[in-house]
């Protein structure tokens, strides 16, 4: 016992040494090379940006996708900027969701000159796929990198898997298993309470489209939809809630103007396509968002319905990708909030 | 759980500081609780299958030891065909319905995970009713016991493969508080870490880049990328291997030794008598003896101990490439033992005879291993020809990066050290400051140069 405890005082005494030493070595050799490795060199932008920006826009691909046709190419917060006498600078990255943006939220310094933060908040990254989705530990390998901690912390965390790591299969279990269980908030009268249901009618023809055709392209598009945007949101359990609500804790913490925009969908095709009942979900979807967020406190831009669906870049999947038009519209639309 | 992963850390200190505050008689239910969990971390539903394999063979283990005859046999196939028919369903039910598909064309493919380690905890509970049958083992009575020798969660998922008479005597003991204990199991840990983390993990992204596209890639830098995956799946599973020992050996229990640096094996026959010893000896008292061993006709030799190699190539995978795997090794086997019938012994002790043996082994080895990496056979076939001839489609060099051989030198160095011991007992027998700059140098590894990007130990799939 005695030489057992002799032992655990040299290794109280070592251990942190070789850590706080690893740390500068690691810190000054290997710690970029990982922030590219894993594609999370976010962190190296806002480490400049929050400096000399007034308004920083946290975005996913939603901000800078433009369309082949387009002849303006800038992206919603370059279009801000440009109608703005405050400079305003974009965070993005393509694919991440709002627990990346927490992380990042949590790295403003207090000297920083930015006082008023935009995240984007996507309806469709409250569903399932999402949230179950195969990329999610890759971002969430990133997101380690992204806290607000000493970089050998970071690599310790990575290195000892102390993230979400689940595989592909299992993922793929739990999304079936969100399908085939959870109830839709539809009318009584609606034959299809889960989406799995409701997505085998379509595909089978048993429940045609509105318009009563038959056309294969369409009901493929049709199935995609439900399976993206049927769902309730369960405000107890759902980690993008959790996510969106720590970063109204945050904001409020670091003295930040807090905005959210609620992101273009495209309604209009979700209506045409799979009818009222996917129509009467996203909205109900929307609604509780903006009546949670702003009692919350947060301002909350709505440009949910803002788009036609013609705007929208990806015709036969579900995206927030706009082109010029779209995108001026939603920059104006966020602009109004920012004065 | 990985061993590799927060969880484990936090979850196995808890598991061995309640282990030494209980009584022996409790301890049983603190070891089948922490392994149920370690297993149910993975996936929960599947926890069920093995409490259906230990209830299973612990009533046939009973039955067997009560019965005889006709009775007894009855049970022990009881046994087997539930143990195999559940390998059967979770592991090999599509690869038979690919192999009949063309005879029975309405059956499909069943979408299932595929239980973590399944192989592994038939094997070994098989092992044990098998024992009871043929008399060298007495049927456990106590449920509790018999749980934990299926469930023994250090060793549940990737072995070794251990068997009642060891494992069972291990568990019931009464195992004491020993620094000595504690000090080996850390040392076994903190090495089996760095192999796994500093070695394998730092060579998969590598190995994994070439064999996506083995075209890509120039000739040299296939023979490296053979060379890596000979080194990448000793090191993961040395290293799970060692991980397991030390936990085991931190709670006072002893497991067999898997490994015995089956790299500087000079033949065949040496390599299966240092790589995977506990797979290897299963199939040597459960397979290769029942079908009458060496003492048969010499025509019935060779047929055995084709069929056993390739046995133990499919109980790796449900493929082809595995069964091909397997086979090879048996060829080379069967080869070698008629060579060696032609070399005088004193040239078999000859240094120079044994590193040209342990050099010509290994790349035989090391391109066999290509079987058993490929994802199907036309890929195999693929790598080896690009390690032969000129591609033209190929641009890229596989570049190993300075980290990578800094970790390379540092295990064969140890390697070397360790020859004739194990880790723990080499540094045993170290001076204290030899002792301390060795782990402070393994920990730098650990912290600075382990590999970053998650991979699961290549053997929990089997």
């Amino acid at each position: 016992m005695k030489k057992l405890f002799y032992k655990l005082c040299v290794t109280l005494v070592i251990g942190p040494m070789c850590i706080y030493v690893s740390n500068i070595i690691y810190t000054k050799y290997f710690y970029k090379k990982d922030l590219e490795l894993f594609d999370a060199k976010m962190l190296l932008q806002l480490d400049s940006l929050q400096y000399n920006s007034d308004v920083l826009y946290f975005a996913e691909s939603s901000n800078g996708t433009a369309a082949n046709s387009d002849t303006c190419l800038l992206s919603i917060s370059q279009m801000m900027d440009t109608l703005s006498p405050l400079k305003i600078n974009a965070i993005e990255h393509g694919a991440v969701h709002a627990k990346t943006f927490l992380h990042l939220i949590q790295n403003i310094k207090s000297d920083a000159k930015v006082k008023t933060i935009i995240v984007t908040l996507n309806s469709r990254s409250f569903g399932a796929p999402w949230i179950n989705s195969k990329l999610e530990t890759n971002i969430s390998q990133a997101n380690v990198l992204y806290e607000n901690k000493w970089p050998i912390y970071k690599r310790i965390k990575l290195i000892l898997n102390a993230y979400d790591n689940q595989s592909v299969q299992l993922r793929d279990l739990k999304l079936e298993k969100n399908w085939s269980n959870d109830f839709l908030n539809v009318s009584k009268e609606f034959p299809y309470k889960t989406v799995r249901q409701w997505d085998n009618a379509m595909a089978n023809g048993t429940y045609l489209l509105p318009n009563g055709d038959w056309d294969l392209p369409k009901i493929t598009l049709a199935c995609h939809y439900i399976k993206t945007y049927a769902f309730s949101i369960d405000t107890l359990n759902n980690p993008r809630i959790k996510d969106f609500d720590e970063i109204v804790t945050v904001a409020k913490q670091k003295n930040l103007k807090l905005i959210f925009h609620l992101l273009a969908e495209n309604v209009q095709y979700a209506d045409s396509l799979v009818g009222k009942e996917l129509h009467h979900i996203m909205q109900e979807n929307k609604q509780l968002l903006m009546d949670r967020y702003s009692r919350k406190g947060a301002i909350v831009v709505n440009s949910f319905d803002l788009v036609n669906g013609k705007d929208f870049i990806d015709q036969d999947w579900t995206t927030e990708h706009y082109n010029q038009n779209g995108r001026w519209l939603l920059a104006k639309n966020v602009l109004k909030q920012i004065k | 759980m990985l061993f590799n992963s927060l969880h484990f850390l936090i979850f196995f200190p808890i598991v061995t500081l309640l282990y030494y505050l209980l009584e022996h008689k409790y301890r049983w239910i603190l070891l089948f609780v922490a392994s149920t969990y370690f297993y149910s971390a993975f996936y929960l539903p599947y926890i069920f299958i093995l409490y259906f394999i230990i209830i299973i063979d612990y009533v046939c283990g009973i039955l067997i030891e009560n019965s005889k005859n006709k009775a007894k046999l009855f049970w022990l196939l009881l046994s087997i065909i539930s143990n195999i028919g559940l390998l059967a369903y979770f592991k090999y039910y599509n690869f038979f319905v690919d192999v009949f598909v063309a005879y029975l064309p309405n059956i499909k493919h069943l979408d299932i995970l595929l239980p973590i380690g399944l192989s592994f905890h038939t094997f070994q509970s098989l092992s044990y009713t098998i024992e009871v049958y043929k008399g060298n083992q007495k049927a456990e009575k106590h449920i509790g016991y018999f749980a934990n020798y299926v469930l023994f969660f250090p060793q549940m998922v990737a072995g070794p493969i251990e068997r009642y008479d060891s494992l069972g005597k291990e568990l019931r003991s009464n195992h004491v508080f020993k620094f000595e204990n504690i000090s080996n199991g850390l040392k076994l840990i903190l090495y089996g870490l760095f192999v796994k983390m500093c070695i394998a993990d730092n060579l998969a992204p590598l190995v994994n880049e070439f064999y996506s596209n083995p075209t890509q890639f120039y000739s040299s830098s296939a023979w490296l990328a053979l060379v890596a995956f000979s080194i990448q799946i000793y090191a993961d599973f040395y290293g799970y291997s060692t991980i397991a020992i030390g936990a085991a050996r931190l709670l006072g229990i002893n497991l067999m030794d898997n490994f015995k640096q089956p790299y500087f094996a000079t033949s065949f026959y040496q390599f299966w008598q240092r790589w995977h010893i506990s797979l290897t000896t299963w199939f040597r008292n459960y397979v290769f003896f029942p079908m009458g061993g060496s003492y048969v006709n010499d025509f019935r030799w060779v047929i055995n101990v084709l069929l056993v190699f390739s046995l133990s190539g499919f109980w790796h995978g449900a493929n082809y490439t595995f069964i091909l795997w397997g086979f090879l090794h048996g060829l080379f086997y069967l080869i070698e033992k008629v060579f060696s019938k032609f070399i005088p012994i004193s040239i078999g002790k000859n240094k120079i005879f044994l590193a040209i043996g342990i050099f010509s082994t290994f790349i035989l080895v090391t391109f066999i291993w290509v079987f058993f990496r490929a994802e199907n056979l036309d890929k195999a076939i693929l790598v080896l020809k690009q390690c032969f001839t000129y591609s033209s489609n190929a641009t890229k060099e596989l570049i190993f990066s300075y980290q990578t051989i800094v970790m390379l030198v540092v295990l064969i160095f140890i390697e070397v050290l360790i020859y004739k011991s194990r880790f723990d007992t080499f540094l045993q027998n170290q001076k204290i400051s030899v002792r301390w700059a060795i782990y402070i140098l393994l920990a730098f590894c650990l912290l600075l140069f382990s590999g970053i990007q998650s991979y699961q130990f290549i053997y929990f799939q089997f």
